[in-house]
């Protein structure tokens, strides 16, 4: 029971020590740093994985030839995307993902594919996304990046759900670890708020998403809410819609629920014990000789 | 092998530095022991020679820090993984696998080593720890002193030439601490591994030390030395030779055995001397013989399945007693405290504390009964803060606002009240949970293990805030393989064997002939019955330190 203030765990109570004289933790940490190429390469990634989701309401005329494509040109992105997923990952990982950032990865990786198991999605029960948004928020967006492909890709190990669907729900899950990284820096209950928020709307896009690229394969070419290569935009748009609300807005409005009321409930905690690993694991701190 | 050549190092965002241009040479084949206080420094200057000071905790480093020739400015940790290894304080938290072979294995396939390389290597493990008989075991089957010794063998199975232990003992039993020093001297004197080793229980390992490293903290100068010279005037030192400074003895004795024989003239000194009635009544508690017992055991038995835990055990306390509970892990003394604390009730015999079996009472009304400190005293804290978990032990017990605050406040002032529990130092961490005990006034306090993981300032503290609860008529019980605490602070001391009570007496007579339960004063002076370096200064008309 010294008096004097450091911990037997002295270095990195140190670090908390010096944490504490700088003032109250930081919101955010960057745990994996973009530097300008990888910011461009994750810039021009996401768009071709934007177009491989919106190709069926962006590609217009030549119904003929498009016709003719309808059956391939989804492959073509299915072929593509890991590949891209493949290289923007090599690029983060270049030079700036330390020892200290991969551990953290391949834990809370584990933990969401781990809470993938218990989660069928029986009635948007989905708790994988719960763990990314915090994880995001604490670490960086470059983390909650890696972070979302990696998880999703462990649970599909897991589950089994290994699939030409893989690589869009990966980078589904990687936009959305992105975004909770790029939220303002609230504190307090305007964070939780915000969080919560983020992690139903975040749920509703991220089903869409989904849909949209399964709904060229699922909708057929016969009901009246399939892509129909000739049809134009808005009238694709029109049954896009449409497929959504029949198919599986329900179920995806319950997951967005369940997600924000997740981060309501276990945010808190979470970010609480997550902020803790990120200060001892001082990924700030620079190190510099001299 | 280690030369650090004017090594300075500030944490990112600290003020002060934490070491100040550090010169250090140290020889291969050298055990040398690093001391210092909590929070002085030693954790850094320690991996610093891995390079984890700065590669994995950033900051500033000024000079350079050489080992086998290679600079960590150069070599980040993993290039140096074979070639320095490194043992922390838990090994728990290192393990990787699950069995013992396969935690060996492990270093060698992160390096890449050749498999049929790595099978010869995986028995030289086995053999030089000796751990052949435990190689199938899971990891979690063994026992601390154990695990230690398989975390050293899967840091030397990548067969390194420098071992860099990081407070290897502090959170062992004796006999765990002496399994796993005796490892690292065979290591030394059989291999001519450099070892390089911090510790808090100097009595343990200053024998084996070669060199001492002195790190006074705040970024002074280091004091390097023999490990006679550096204990002449350390400032923490173990009972031995605080005796030895007391009598003046030079050099300074480093073991028992060369104490004994400069000890001859001052057991003469002694020899009339009166003895203080019983340890405990010199800090100012009072046993009275005819005082109701506050708590009795009587032929009390606990059966864990076919395991006797407790056998027709029967002991009774009473108000202002401090009784120590020693034996051998296994003999019983924390099914002991989990009787008292009411966590169980005995399978036959009778136990009660103020006068009703603790398990008929309610949480609410047990607390202010009986409180236990748990071995793991952070298993009591979940908050995020030291004055989160305050207000939060406040609401829970119904006690006013403040009162684990005010409480925590006695027992150690200054607490960071910012600080997250996990975060506190193993002393911080007791004073908070004994807090937490203490607040709704409970009249019987049980302690397990308390001193495991202290150093010698954290000790003191514990001893003076027991002898308080003493003084105020509290009845305080602490289940302790620590001879040193016992004999500073005990008035009685039980000892259980295989569930049974084997011995029940005053500490003096309990502990001063036995060659396990004796502390190194008694062991020296013996067959004076003296216990404490202060018992002697007193004898010789000094003053106590702690008056």
């Amino acid at each position: 029971m010294t008096s004097d203030a450091v911990t037997s765990d002295a270095v990195a109570s140190d670090a908390v020590a010096s944490d504490a004289a700088t003032g109250r933790a930081r919101a955010r940490s960057t745990a994996i740093r973009l530097r300008p190429r990888a910011s461009v390469l994750l810039g021009v990634t996401s768009l071709i994985g934007m177009a491989a989701f919106c190709w069926p309401l962006v590609i217009q005329g030549h119904a003929g030839a498009n016709q003719a494509h309808s059956a391939d040109a989804p492959w073509l992105f299915v072929a593509v995307l890991p590949l891209l997923l493949a290289v923007i990952l090599g690029e983060m990982a270049e030079g700036t993902l330390d020892a200290k950032a991969i551990a953290l990865l391949g834990i809370l990786a584990a933990c969401g594919a781990a809470l993938r198991i218990p989660s069928p999605g029986v009635a948007g029960f989905e708790p994988v996304f719960f763990l990314l948004i915090p994880s995001g928020r604490v670490f960086g967006r470059g983390f909650g990046f890696v972070l979302g492909a990696v998880t999703i890709a462990a649970s599909a190990l897991i589950t089994g759900g290994i699939g030409p669907w893989l690589p869009f729900q990966m980078f589904g899950a990687a936009w959305m670890g992105f975004g909770a990284g790029c939220l303002p820096p609230l504190r307090g209950r305007a964070e939780l708020a915000m969080l919560a928020g983020y992690a139903a709307v975040s749920a509703i896009l991220y089903g869409t998403l989904l849909n949209l690229w399964f709904w060229p394969f699922g909708a057929g070419t016969t009901t009246s809410f399939s892509y129909s290569p000739g049809a134009g935009a808005l009238a694709n748009l029109h049954s896009f819609v449409f497929f959504d609300l029949t198919t599986s807005l329900g179920f995806d409005i319950s997951r967005a629920v369940t997600n924000a009321v997740l981060v309501l409930l276990l945010g808190r905690p979470v970010m609480a014990a997550l902020r803790r690993a990120s200060r001892r694991a001082a990924f700030d701190a620079p190190v510099v000789y001299h | 092998m280690i030369r650090f050549s004017d090594v300075s190092f500030t944490y990112d965002g600290a003020d002060h530095p934490t070491l100040s241009h550090v010169d250090l040479s140290i020889d291969e084949g050298e055990l040398c022991l690093v001391v210092g206080q909590t929070g002085s420094g030693k954790t850094t200057l320690l991996r610093a020679i891995n390079g984890l000071v700065p590669h994995f905790t950033g900051g500033h480093l000024g000079g350079e820090v050489r080992v086998g020739g290679r600079s960590t400015r150069d070599f980040p940790p993993r290039e140096l993984a074979d070639l320095v290894g490194v043992v922390g304080q838990n090994p728990a938290t290192s393990f990787v696998t699950d069995t013992v072979e396969d935690e060996l294995a492990y270093t060698m396939e992160n390096l890449g080593i050749a498999p049929d390389a790595m099978r010869r290597r995986v028995e030289d493990t086995l053999d030089l720890l000796g751990l052949h008989e435990l190689r199938n075991r899971p990891l979690t089957a063994l026992s601390g002193g154990q695990q230690q010794r398989v975390a050293i063998g899967a840091v030397l199975s990548a067969s390194p030439r420098v071992l860099v232990l990081d407070e290897p003992t502090s959170a062992l039993d004796p006999a765990a601490a002496e399994e796993v020093l005796a490892s690292l001297t065979r290591l030394v004197h059989d291999v001519g591994m450099t070892v390089v080793l911090a510790e808090h229980r100097l009595e343990r390992v200053i024998p084996f030390a070669d060199r001492v490293v002195l790190v006074p903290g705040d970024g002074a100068p280091l004091v390097v030395g023999s490990t006679a010279d550096i204990m002449a005037t350390s400032p923490v030192a173990p009972p031995l030779v605080e005796l030895a400074r007391l009598a003046g003895w030079s050099p300074v004795p480093l073991s028992v055995r060369d104490a004994r024989r400069l000890a001859g003239p001052l057991r003469q000194r002694l020899a009339g001397a009166p003895l203080p009635g019983t340890s405990a009544a010199v800090g100012g508690a009072v046993v009275g013989a005819d005082a109701t017992p506050v708590v009795r055991v009587a032929r009390a038995s606990v059966h864990y399945g076919p395991v006797v835990a407790l056998d027709h055990a029967s002991v009774e306390l009473g108000a202002g007693e401090v009784v120590a509970l020693m034996g051998r892990n296994g003999s019983g003394k924390s099914t002991l405290l989990a009787q008292l604390a009411g966590l169980r009730s005995p399978s036959e015999g009778r136990v009660t504390v103020a006068g009703k079996p603790p398990t008929d009472l309610p949480a609410r009304k047990l607390i202010t009964v009986v409180g236990l400190v748990p071995q793991d005293a952070g298993a009591l804290l979940y908050g995020e803060t030291v004055a989160d978990e305050c207000s939060t032990a406040d609401r829970e017990t119904g006690l006013d606002p403040g009162t684990t605050a005010s409480m925590l406040d006695e027992v150690l002032p200054g607490m960071p009240q910012n600080r997250h529990p996990r975060d506190l130092s193993e002393g911080q961490r007791l004073a908070l949970a004994l807090a937490i005990v203490l607040a709704p006034g409970p009249s019987v306090v049980l302690l397990d293990e308390p001193t495991r993981g202290l150093d010698y300032p954290s000790k003191e503290r514990l001893v003076m805030v027991l002898r308080k609860l003493a003084a105020d008529g509290d009845c305080v019980l602490v289940a302790t393989h620590d001879v040193e605490l016992a004999a500073q602070v005990a008035t009685r001391v039980v000892v259980l064997a295989e569930g049974e009570v084997v011995a029940d007496g005053p500490a003096r007579d309990v502990v001063c002939h036995s060659p396990v339960f004796a502390p190194q004063v008694a062991k020296v002076l013996a067959p004076e019955p003296w216990l404490t370096v202060d018992e002697v200064r007193v004898a010789l008309g000094g003053r106590r330190r702690d008056q």
